[in-house]
């Protein structure tokens, strides 16, 4: 049982250690020494999968999967760019309050229907789909408003940048609710045993919405910032975006059984992943070992993590010390 | 103060047409402590839940404070002051002590006030004599008596004028238990009314004011706690003693057919247990939750993986540290819980009746359809299911239905020896009991070592040949049938020494 808040720290500490000391290597194998634009690069690949991460991470904790974010991060870039030609601010709170909305719809389906998240979030996921199809006529759509693009990624401080930092905001924030407020004890209570928080007086239904909805935001949130920074919304952005978001997630600590992850998990999580992408693009090697390397390093958290293993050593325990009843 | 703080007035409740109480009534006053009795199914936990805001009453009210009250849902419930203890464990292990405490506390500030929170958790652990715990420390490192008292502290820490406390002790200790009972003191004190909920007489009677009995879902008697004894209360409990299912049949002499289990240990659970169990008897052992009866069926059945002993069946070791090691030397387990370790509710009753035979029901990998249909119908009727129901899925037949699937799929298998239940009739109607025992009693008849747990005194009474009362993970007593219940009765709650 010990075993519980070692992963929930261990696993992400571990990735991340792991990582960082592969990104502080990479000189001994290019023979060029780091600079600090790589870390900012690094922290740019943050940003684009940091929110969706979170976004997936938060409804992980809380005992729920949404497969919606994908859908929601590329309507979010649609109407973030259409809505904000004139007006990048305008175009974001618009993008923000659309994936509100969607999060909120399935959070209340969820919720009172009382359905599992999986099923709704992938018809929410196809419907988004259809629908930034639909907005953007099937094309990339180009964002004119050439002042937002190079304000999002301007350098601050020389390895950040406005959308690492908003980002990193964003992170921290979650952080503070989680940990530190009485609805974030409740959503990781509905993660870690719901009949539980039900007799104890939680209202899980509202947390559910309340949860979804966040999400959404999140990830909307996430593709207006990406797509202000490529200067286009793609209506399609396949599901890579969903998978790295789920690697990181688990990454951090996160389980898809619930009850466990927190924020600076999810954190370490998703600059793991970054870190990794980065190593790979600075050591030039081919495209396609980032995800050999995603591959192994899910592969070794999930080991950790496994039931399997714990009950092969508990047995291990039995046979080798004859324990008094 | 005038008039007592809870009036529970004619409450009643079905579940599906079956009543599980009915017309109950009885009033505590502000510091009075008064216990619920009854055996499983008597009606406490219906009343508990009523009055703490999880189910409505079909007829009836509750009145606290001479203002009548809708208990709607739990939050009403805490804003009218009725904190809950419930029987089974609520607290959620992923959160810290800490957290447990204030988790679903309506008073609780919306930012956690860390310094002041943690103080005042402080407090009440030490008040609980948990003294070793941290407030920071995550549940799930506590052990099942420590969470259990983290949970009443918490209970008792709201402020509540009603405090439920629904068998707090069933898995504590004797020291863990005095601790309890001083709290539960020291809030009755403060003015509050305490309904105590418990299967351990001795200690109902030492610290309750007043007993009310229930029986059938009716209220037996109301009566102050020190005009009763243990005896009256077992015999308000027992009301007339049940008829036995008598064998007819001679304990099979052959002991290579009986199940041998010798110093059968589960850390924490189960301290030893040695039991010889004759092929064509029915052992019952009686136990009420945590006393280690369901622990002995699960460690045979190869659900606890730490459990260590030898067991033997029909002259060969039963590897039952695994559940395919267990099935694979012939013994079948039903589960206490038909729904997590059990039936597949949503498929039909066919299905579900050949699911642990379907190697024997075709060649090589493939099913035989017509055998599947024939081998499930002729189950069903051993098993008394209407044949009608065949292909509608489980879930929407009755408790006792059901059951009846979950044991037909052991029977009428020449692999399977001995027959495990747990619970055997937990949720089952009347009608639906006899016809499960019956079918227990047959399948012993034809020769299988049936082993069942149960709490159930009638239950007890009329299957067990032998009947073996656990208390704390032993053996109490061994007693041959038809033994006298109010003894079966004081080895549960109280064990020997009391006596």
């Amino acid at each position: 049982m010990r075993a519980a808040i070692r992963q929930e720290r261990l696993v992400p500490a571990a990735a991340l250690l792991l990582v960082v000391v592969a990104f502080v290597l990479t000189p001994l194998g290019t023979g060029s020494p780091l600079t600090t634009f790589d870390v900012y690069n690094a922290l740019q690949g943050f940003a684009q999968i940091g929110l969706l991460a979170l976004a997936v991470g938060l409804t992980m904790i809380a005992g729920e999967f949404d497969l919606s974010v994908v859908g929601t991060y590329a309507v979010g870039g649609m109407i973030a760019v259409q809505a904000g030609q004139s007006s990048a601010v305008l175009g974001l709170l618009v993008a923000v309050a659309v994936g509100a909305a969607v999060g909120a719809v399935q959070g209340a389906l969820i919720a009172w229907l009382r359905v599992p998240s999986v099923p709704v979030t992938l018809a929410a996921y196809i419907a988004l789909l259809g629908l930034a199809y639909a907005i953007s006529g099937g094309l990339s759509v180009t964002f004119t408003n050439r002042d937002a693009t190079l304000w999002v990624d301007q350098t601050v401080a020389g390895v950040f940048s406005p959308r690492s930092l908003l980002t990193l905001a964003a992170f921290v924030l979650v952080a503070v609710v989680l940990g530190g407020t009485r609805l974030g004890a409740e959503l990781r209570a509905i993660g870690g045993d719901r009949r539980a928080s039900r007799v104890a007086g939680v209202r899980v239904e509202r947390k559910l919405v309340l949860l979804f909805t966040t999400s959404g935001t999140l990830a909307a949130l996430g593709g207006a910032l990406l797509s202000f920074s490529f200067a286009s919304a793609n209506p399609d952005p396949g599901l890579r975006p969903l998978l790295i978001a789920a690697v990181a997630a688990l990454l951090g600590g996160a389980s898809l059984a619930g009850g466990r992850g927190t924020a600076t998990g999810l954190l370490a999580g998703a600059l793991s992943v970054a870190l990794l992408a980065q190593i790979v693009a600075v050591a030039y090697l081919p495209d396609y070992s980032t995800q050999l390397f995603y591959a192994a390093l899910l592969a070794v958290v999930v080991a950790i993590d496994s039931p399997g293993l714990r009950r092969a050593l508990e047995r291990v325990r039995a046979r080798t010390r004859p324990v008094e009843a | 103060m005038s008039g007592p703080l809870v009036v529970v007035d004619a409450l009643a409740r079905s579940f599906a047409g079956v009543p599980a109480v009915r017309e109950v009534s009885f009033t505590v006053g502000a510091g009075e402590i008064h216990a619920l009795c009854g055996h499983n199914g008597a009606g406490k936990s219906t009343v508990v839940r009523m009055l703490s805001g999880q189910l409505a009453p079909d007829a009836g009210r509750i009145v606290l404070d001479g203002e009548a009250a809708d208990l709607r849902s739990r939050q009403v419930a805490q804003r009218l002051g009725v904190a809950l203890v419930d029987q089974e464990l609520s607290v959620v292990p992923a959160l810290t002590v800490l957290e447990n405490m204030t988790l679903g506390d309506i008073d609780a500030p919306l930012v956690t006030r860390r310094r002041a929170a943690v103080r005042r958790c402080r407090e009440l652990l030490d008040e609980m004599g948990l003294d070793r715990l941290r407030p920071g420390q995550l549940v799930a490192t506590l052990s099942m008596g420590e969470r259990q008292l983290v949970e009443i502290a918490k209970a008792l820490s709201q402020r509540a004028r009603v405090v439920i406390l629904d068998e707090p002790t069933a898995t504590l200790s004797e020291a863990e238990s005095r601790r309890v009972f001083a709290a539960v003191r020291r809030v009755a004190a403060r003015g509050c009314a305490v309904i105590f909920v418990s299967h351990r007489l001795p200690e109902v009677l030492e610290l309750c004011d007043t007993v009310t009995v229930l029986r059938d879902g009716r209220r037996v008697v109301t009566a102050p706690a020190a005009d009763l004894t243990v005896d009256r209360l077992i015999v308000h409990m027992l009301g007339e003693t049940p008829h036995r299912l008598e064998t007819s049949r001679r304990p099979d002499p052959d002991l290579t057919h009986a199940l041998r289990i010798e110093h059968l240990r589960v850390p924490g659970r189960l301290a030893d247990f040695t039991l010889t169990a004759r092929a064509g008897r029915i052992y019952a052992l009686a136990g009420q939750l945590g006393s280690g009866a369901s622990d002995v069926l699960r460690a045979l059945a190869g659900l606890h993986a730490r459990a260590t002993g030898s067991v033997q069946l029909r002259d060969r070791a039963v590897a039952f540290r695994s559940p395919v090691g267990a099935a694979r030397a012939g013994i079948a387990f039903v589960s206490n819980d038909r729904k997590g370790e059990g039936l597949f509710l949503d498929k039909p009753v066919a299905g579900n009746l050949v699911a642990t035979r379907l190697d024997r029901l075709g060649r090589g990998p493939l099913v035989a359809a017509g055998r599947e249909r024939r081998t499930a119908r002729s189950l069903a009727e051993l098993a008394g299911l209407p044949p009608d129901r065949l292909a509608d899925p489980v879930l929407t037949l009755s408790g006792g239905n059901q059951q009846k699937v979950f044991v037909g799929r052991s029977l009428g298998r020449p692999d399977v020896h001995v027959l495990l239940l747990d619970e055997p009739t937990r949720g089952v109607d009347i009608g639906g009991r006899a016809a499960i025992h019956r079918l227990l009693r047959d399948a012993a008849e034809a020769g299988l070592v049936v082993v069942f747990a149960s709490t159930e005194l009638e239950e007890l009474l009329e299957l067990g040949d032998v009947i073996l009362t656990m208390r704390d993970g032993r053996v109490v007593d061994t007693y041959p049938g038809g033994a006298d219940g109010a003894v079966l009765m004081r080895d549960m709650t109280e064990g020997k020494d009391a006596a």
